[in-house]
């Protein structure tokens, strides 16, 4: 014990450190501006630049920290001020200009600028706080509280923030022993099968052979899921402390990050973390001084969806295309080299060290007894709060994209919801009582998947999105076993005719034999789930199959062989011009009458014109099927 | 496409100097690739070779890796590299409409370059900006919620950069 | 391997050594089971052709004999409703991309294709699908060897051939439905390096690798 004792002194002395650094930060009005990948794409780095340049300016002082996502990309970018006299603020949608003038007008004038304000984020008298909102009272953030809170480029701040006591912890305890908690939690890999996370480590734990490794699994590959790349930018020191602790429970001291080759500022943000650990002792040989020694290493993907699937990641690991292998045998027993290996996801590492923290009796209370936790989900779509949301198991579809997410953007009808990416399946209104977890989801034949979610409205066509995803795994196939590569492209080819009016009434029933012996024949998960998004449209959706195919009409306007663009001759308003300036073909002419008409030889579709019409007008139409456009303008006498 | 005698000696030396690191295990193949792409910005054929012969494999087994990936060319990019993202959020956001606005005003189809090595093409996986739909990275940068009239502006401003570096570069050479 | 063990397929009883692959216990017992890609002398088991399909009592779902290591007790039905479904639409799959030329074909009487669909009774022209030719050259650029790729079905045996006494020069290459048996740089297999020793041909099961006649 005496070296437990000798560790937990060493971690003192580090956080007491790094609170008192961290702390320097608050001397000064302090601005935390979210500069993930995602507030980049929203002009985060040119807002720091601006501030920079309006503090200078004013000669005002300030720290400006670069840190995560907090989650509500909607409103990137985000900035946070903490000024005294008042709670810390975010404040949204912060174009340059905009974040300038609050800096301006909160640091000279204590204006702190209520207009451009989200949220506060301590209670007050002034403002409200989340849990004034739907979301805040759904939210329950384990994995994601940090996020877009600390600097993730400074190990200090998620010290400060007692990051690594859980580290401390385990070092002397018995590895048996967190094997038990973690069991006990009843926490499930959040990869998208759900296995047991505390038996995959024993399993592990048990196997004979060593070296044994640890591989995190942050090849994120789901279209609309963005999860593992928010932590990672965000908060990587609670994967890398998850991980030293998985290492410790199952008697690895190796452990390996693959991280898609897509997400090349988490790969940044992962370096800079380990490298940190490793200065400060945490990470390495002889961690604290306890004798015990993990080291980490960063593997990078190269753009192979099907590396998300274990067998293949390790082939890549191991110099090969990314093919799978039969199972077993399980990695667990014989995975990177043949030795045994735990792979988890991202998400699953990142919930370890609060679980040990807070107990297994605390995560269990929290969801439900099957599915304990919290599920994170990327809220994308048609939304109106796109983001990321954390929140208890067992929380309804329905409070989810209604509540926590504010709803169908722009007034539209909710159509359906995806969840799972490829291997989920699109859930109608009549399945939005579903609570969200594991059992539940599938049952209602969508998949938890790592937690994308894409929500769809009224104008998006089902037989659309079900070829999108078989166009994506038919791509992603790795070509080795005979139904995923063969039976995904004939798939495929009949979603494409259809989707291009050229399909048969025999089709749909081909394509459910076909889903059917992929499901069942498939080497691999990609191929035995691949099917899912054409039988849940078909299921919930035959109708807009039946259009498409015995009518040639797509009923969401959406399928570009299935419709035309028409403009109404009685709304146009003539000496307007709109249109044929957005025209990148030239396919739109002034007639005699100045109306506006399309010359439908020409136009590519690309909705130029529909998005350049003034809203007063709305005189551009989608009509389908194409011919409506030639029986209209016979009626409506159009030249 | 036929490499010149110069990007040929090139590519050998930047190989060699990269192989100059690693041992022979095998799981250094896929991350020495990486750092020749890097390099290189593609991985012809000669280097394949070189990189086969130091891991002692078929230099198929190379090509079959590189061919593999999605992330590996095997010709050089354009000076600017156009990645549309085909992610689920952006495709039901028009993701198609913008690839054909670049193709378009491109002239070329997605997997090709132009024929002056300015401009390349590629679809790219969910790049996880989903909520700023449709997206589109050009060399590093992200740039969100596309439209083609902002793939001409984007165009236009490369067209502005390039010649305002010409005519610097020129104010140079006249001085 | 291990101790002699006893278990039954298709009510026969039969006697081998414990964690021997299903597939050749049985073959060795004259029950026919149809598989392209597995080799029994070989550590790799790819399990990619999907068409060795059995049911096995107390598994919820069929599953390939070529991963089934034999235990004591096993009771194994090679045919179903439902393997039978599966192998069927297995091998629609692949003769869907198989470009059909029995009278032409230098394997024709000697073809594991034309076996399989004579001892399932499965027609060799896909039914519903329509067939997926690629349209690729055919090289007959080696002395003494044809290879078709249209015709390749991917087991992956004249891979390993090529590397146990060839040179090396096979391998696959791409991935999905682009997935093929190339060279380096997809050159012609006369250009290759390939000596020419033919063991690829006779490997190939259906006919895509053929000796020159």
């Amino acid at each position: 014990m005496a070296s437990n004792n000798q560790a937990a002194a060493v971690y003192a002395t580090l956080k007491e450190e790094a609170e008192q650094n961290r702390g320097k930060l608050f001397e000064k009005p302090l601005i935390l501006i979210g500069a993930a990948t995602c507030g980049r794409a929203a002009g985060a780095l040119k807002l720091v630049e601006e501030i920079n340049n309006e503090l200078s300016r004013l000669q005002l002082e300030a720290n400006v920290v670069e840190v995560g996502c907090m989650g509500h990309c909607y409103a990137e970018p985000i900035m946070v001020i903490y000024n005294e006299g008042f709670p810390p603020i975010a404040y949204g949608n912060v174009n340059e200009g905009v974040g300038a003038r609050i800096v301006r007008d909160y640091l000279t004038d204590g204006d702190p600028g209520y207009e451009f304000a989200l949220v506060a984020l301590e209670p007050n008298d002034f403002f409200p706080t989340y849990s004034d909102f739907p979301r805040g009272i759904h939210e329950n953030k384990i994995v994601l509280d940090q996020c877009g809170f600390i600097d993730p480029q400074n190990i200090e701040h998620y010290i400060a923030t007692g990051g690594y006591s859980a580290l401390v912890k385990v070092l002397e305890a018995d590895p048996g022993e967190i094997i038990k908690t973690v069991k006990a939690s009843g926490l499930r890999g959040r990869g998208g099968a759900g296995f047991p996370t505390g038996l995959k480590w024993e399993t592990c734990s048990n196997a004979g052979g060593t070296p044994k490794y640890l591989i995190c699994n942050a090849d994120e590959g789901d279209p609309g899921a963005f999860m593992d790349r928010t932590i990672l930018e965000s908060t990587p020191h609670s994967l890398l402390e998850g991980m030293i602790i998985a290492g410790r429970a199952v008697g690895s001291e190796k452990g390996y990050i693959y991280i898609r080759a897509e997400y090349p500022l988490a790969v940044e943000r992962v370096n800079q973390a380990v490298q940190q650990a490793h200065e400060k002792g945490l990470l390495g040989e002889n961690i604290l001084g306890t004798g015990f020694s993990f080291n980490i290493e960063i593997f990078q993907g190269s753009g192979a969806f099907v590396c998300g699937e274990e067998t293949a990641l390790i082939a890549s690991m191991e110099g090969r295309a990314g093919i799978p292998t039969h199972k077993p045998p399980f990695p667990a027993d014989a995975g990177l080299w043949g030795k045994p290996t735990v792979i988890n996801n991202v998400k699953s590492f990142s919930y370890v060290p609060h679980i040990i923290n807070n107990g297994a009796d605390w995560f269990k209370s929290i969801g439900t007894e099957k599915n304990p936790g919290t599920a994170i989900f990327a809220l994308a779509g048609k939304i109106e709060n796109t983001g990321l949301v954390e929140v208890p198991m067992s929380t309804t579809l329905n409070e989810l994209i209604f509540e926590v997410g504010s709803g169908i953007a722009g007034g539209k009808q909710f159509k359906a919801v995806q969840i799972g990416g490829p291997s989920g399946g699109c859930l109608p209104e009549s399945a939005l009582e579903t609570p969200i977890d594991f059992d539940s989801l599938t049952e209602a034949g969508a998949m938890m998947g790592s937690g994308g979610m894409v929500v769809l409205d009224e104008d998006d066509c089902m037989v659309e999105i079900a070829r999108y995803f078989l166009d994506f795994t038919q791509k992603e196939s790795c070509g080795k076993c005979t139904f995923c590569r063969l039976g995904t492209k004939h798939m495929l080819d009949i979603l494409e005719r259809i989707t291009k009016g050229h399909g048969k009434p025999e089709d749909i029933e081909l394509l459910m034999e076909m889903a059917a012996r992929v499901k069942e024949g498939s080497l691999c998960n990609l191929g035995k789930t691949a099917p899912n998004p054409v039988l849940s449209t078909i299921k919930h959706f035959r109708d807009e199959y039946e259009a498409h195919i015995n009518e040639g009409r797509c009923p969401s306007l959406m399928c570009k062989d299935l419709i035309a663009y028409y403009i109404l001759p009685d709304k146009c308003e003539r000496s307007c011009d709109a249109c044929l300036g957005s025209c990148p073909v030239e396919a739109i002419f002034s007639n005699e009458d100045r109306i506006k008409v399309i010359d439908q030889e020409k136009c590519v579709k690309c909705d130029s014109c529909k998005v350049a019409c003034p809203p007063q007008y709305e005189a551009i139409v989608k009509l389908s099927p194409p011919s409506e456009v030639a029986a209209r303008e016979q009626g409506e006498g159009v030249k | 496409m036929k490499l010149t005698a110069e990007e040929t000696r090139v590519a050998v030396d930047t190989t060699r100097d990269i192989l100059s690191g690693p041992n022979d295990s095998r799981g250094n193949l896929i991350p020495v690739l990486q750092q020749v792409q890097k390099k290189l910005g593609y991985v012809p054929p000669v280097a394949m070779q070189e990189v086969a012969a130091h891991f002692n494999i078929p230099a198929v087994d190379v090509y079959g890796v590189i061919t593999f990936y999605n992330q590996f060319r095997l010709t050089p990019p354009g000076k600017n590299q156009i990645k549309i993202c085909m992610g689920t959020a952006c495709h039901m956001r028009g993701a198609n409409i913008i690839q054909e606005a670049w193709e378009r005003r491109l002239k070329i189809k997605v997997g090709e370059t132009t024929e002056d090595r300015e401009f390349s093409l590629e679809r790219v996986a969910c790049v996880g900006c989903c909520t700023m739909a449709p997206v589109v990275v050009n060399n590093e940068e992200v740039n969100g919620k596309i439209t083609p009239t902002r793939v001409d502006g984007l165009l236009f401003s490369y067209e502005l950069d390039k010649k305002n570096a010409a005519a610097e570069g020129g104010e140079d050479n006249g001085q | 391997m291990g101790n002699q063990i006893t278990f039954t397929v298709d009510g026969k009883i039969i006697n081998a050594a414990e964690g021997e692959m299903l597939l050749w216990t049985a073959l060795d017992n004259d029950i026919y089971i149809p598989h392209l890609c597995g080799e029994r002398n070989e550590k790799e088991r790819p399990a990619s052709c999907r068409l060795c399909f059995v049911e096995v009592d107390g598994r919820p779902a069929p599953m390939p004999a070529c991963t089934l290591p034999v235990s004591e007790g096993l009771v194994v039905k090679t045919r179903s409703e439902r393997v039978d479904a599966l192998v069927a639409a297995g091998f629609e799959l692949l003769m869907s991309n198989h470009r059909l030329d029995c009278k032409n074909c230098p394997a024709n009487g000697n073809c594991e294709l034309q076996r399989i669909a004579k001892a399932r009774k499965l027609r060799l022209k896909p039914k519903n699908l329509p067939v997926l030719d690629k349209g690729l050259p055919v090289d007959d650029s080696a002395p003494g060897i044809l290879y078709d790729p249209n015709k390749c079905v991917l087991c992956g045996r004249c891979i390993r051939a090529c590397r146990h006494s060839g040179n090396g020069v096979l391998g696959f290459t791409r991935r999905g439905f682009e997935r093929i048996v190339a060279t380096f740089g997809d050159l012609p297999l006369g250009d290759s390096g390939c000596q020419g020793c033919g063991d690829c041909a006779e490997a190939c099961p259906i006919g895509a690798l053929a000796k020159k006649a």
